[in-house]
Parts: structure tokens; C-alpha cells; sequence
């Protein structure tokens, strides 16, 4: 397995891990009425970058030289395939987001909306990414 | 649509039985690159497609093949 593909399993796993845990507390905070959950967002990136930073070093000290090349033709072409998809999903999403969002919504509703269709989008496009480097391993 | 086929396989096997990462590094290709082209999962650029050639002192068509599917 190439470390591109690894940073790819790493994102795309630690997004699903912690945003999911981030939207079962906002959803549980908000059904019993508590207040902003903007403390929980702040934990939730911070433990995302902690995450990410560890588990990629982790994983560039087992492979330094794999880690050190640059992106070649072929994953910079699935970086390209595998953004498409997602930017398409994020557009429309958006898009209806801006729509129900001129309803009298609160502002923390709005805000964990869009985020999480961006979190669909960037998990989107490590799930097509681990795709296209499974059918060409 | 066409299937590309190539000789890199045998091409390494005789040159000393060159590794996908020793070829790797003389094309600015990742191993895993290599073996996907090796294995036509991936076709590469015309570039790459040179340089490959190049490495083995070889023209194109000697390396890469193409042929029409039915």
C-alpha cells in the first residue's frame, strides 16, 4: 500500500470516527436543549488535526521514502477523479443548504448543516480515492 | 475500447533483473506506478511512456502495445 493511500485510509477514517461523534453529541446537546455547541466544534477540530498530524507521521517514519516523493502522474490523477464526485455532491448540497437556510433556523443548526456536508464531501473524496487506488494496486 | 499491453516485465528480467523500485526512481514514477502499469491497471502518460522506453534503450512500440478489443 502506497502512502498515498494511507493518508487517504487516515483521513478517511479519523473524519468518520470523530465528526460522527461530534454529530451524535450536537444531536443528543440539541434534543435535550442545552446551549452552543461551539466548545464541542472547537475539541473536534483540534482533536481531528492531533489525529491526523500522529497517525501521518506514524506513517511516513515506517516509509520515510515513499513519504518524501512527490505526487506522480497517476496519483495526481486520482486526486482529480476523486475530487470531481465530491465537488459535484458539495455544490448541490450547498445549494439546498441556501435554500432551507432563508428559513428561521439557529445560526448553530445552519453552521452544523454546512458542516456537515462538508465533512460527506471530504470523507466522499477519501472513500473514491482509496477506490481508485484498490482498482490499480 | 483498446487494451494497452507492454513488455516491461521481460524488459526488467533483462536488464539484470531490475527491480519496479529501481525503475520507479529512474522515471520519477511511484513502485506502486510501475507495477500498475506492469499489470495494465494504469496506462501512463506519453511521457512516462518515453521514459520507460528510454530506461530500457528501446523504441516505444517495442515496449507498449495496442490492441483493439472485439
Amino acid at each position: 500500500m502506497s502512502f498515498r493511500e494511507k493518508t487517504a485510509w487516515i483521513s478517511f477514517s479519523s473524519i468518520s470516527v470523530i465528526y460522527a461523534s461530534y454529530f451524535w453529541l450536537a444531536f443528543h446537546q440539541r434534543s435535550q436543549g442545552s446551549g452552543p455547541q461551539v466548545a464541542g466544534l472547537v475539541g473536534t477540530i483540534i482533536a481531528l488535526v492531533i489525529v491526523q498530524v500522529v497517525l501521518n507521521v506514524a506513517v511516513a517514519i515506517i516509509d520515510p521514502r515513499d513519504a518524501k516523493a512527490p505526487r506522480d502522474e497517476r496519483e495526481k490523477l486520482i486526486d482529480l477523479r476523486a475530487t470531481r464526485l465530491p465537488y459535484a455532491a458539495l455544490a448541490g448540497s450547498v445549494a439546498c443548504a441556501c435554500i432551507f437556510g432563508a428559513f428561521n433556523a439557529p445560526i448553530i443548526f445552519k453552521t452544523n448543516a454546512l458542516l456537515f456536508l462538508l465533512v460527506i464531501a471530504e470523507i466522499l473524496r477519501s472513500g473514491c480515492q482509496i477506490i481508485q487506488y484498490r482498482r490499480t494496486a | 475500447m483498446g487494451t494497452i499491453r507492454n513488455e516491461i516485465r521481460r524488459l526488467r528480467f533483462e536488464h539484470g533483473e531490475m527491480t519496479q523500485q529501481e525503475l520507479a526512481e529512474k522515471i520519477n514514477l511511484t513502485r506502486q506506478t510501475v507495477n500498475a502499469i506492469e499489470l495494465g491497471k494504469y496506462s501512463p502518460s506519453l511521457e512516462a511512456a518515453f521514459r520507460i522506453a528510454a530506461v530500457f534503450g528501446k523504441p516505444l512500440e517495442s515496449v507498449f502495445h495496442y490492441s483493439e478489443e472485439e
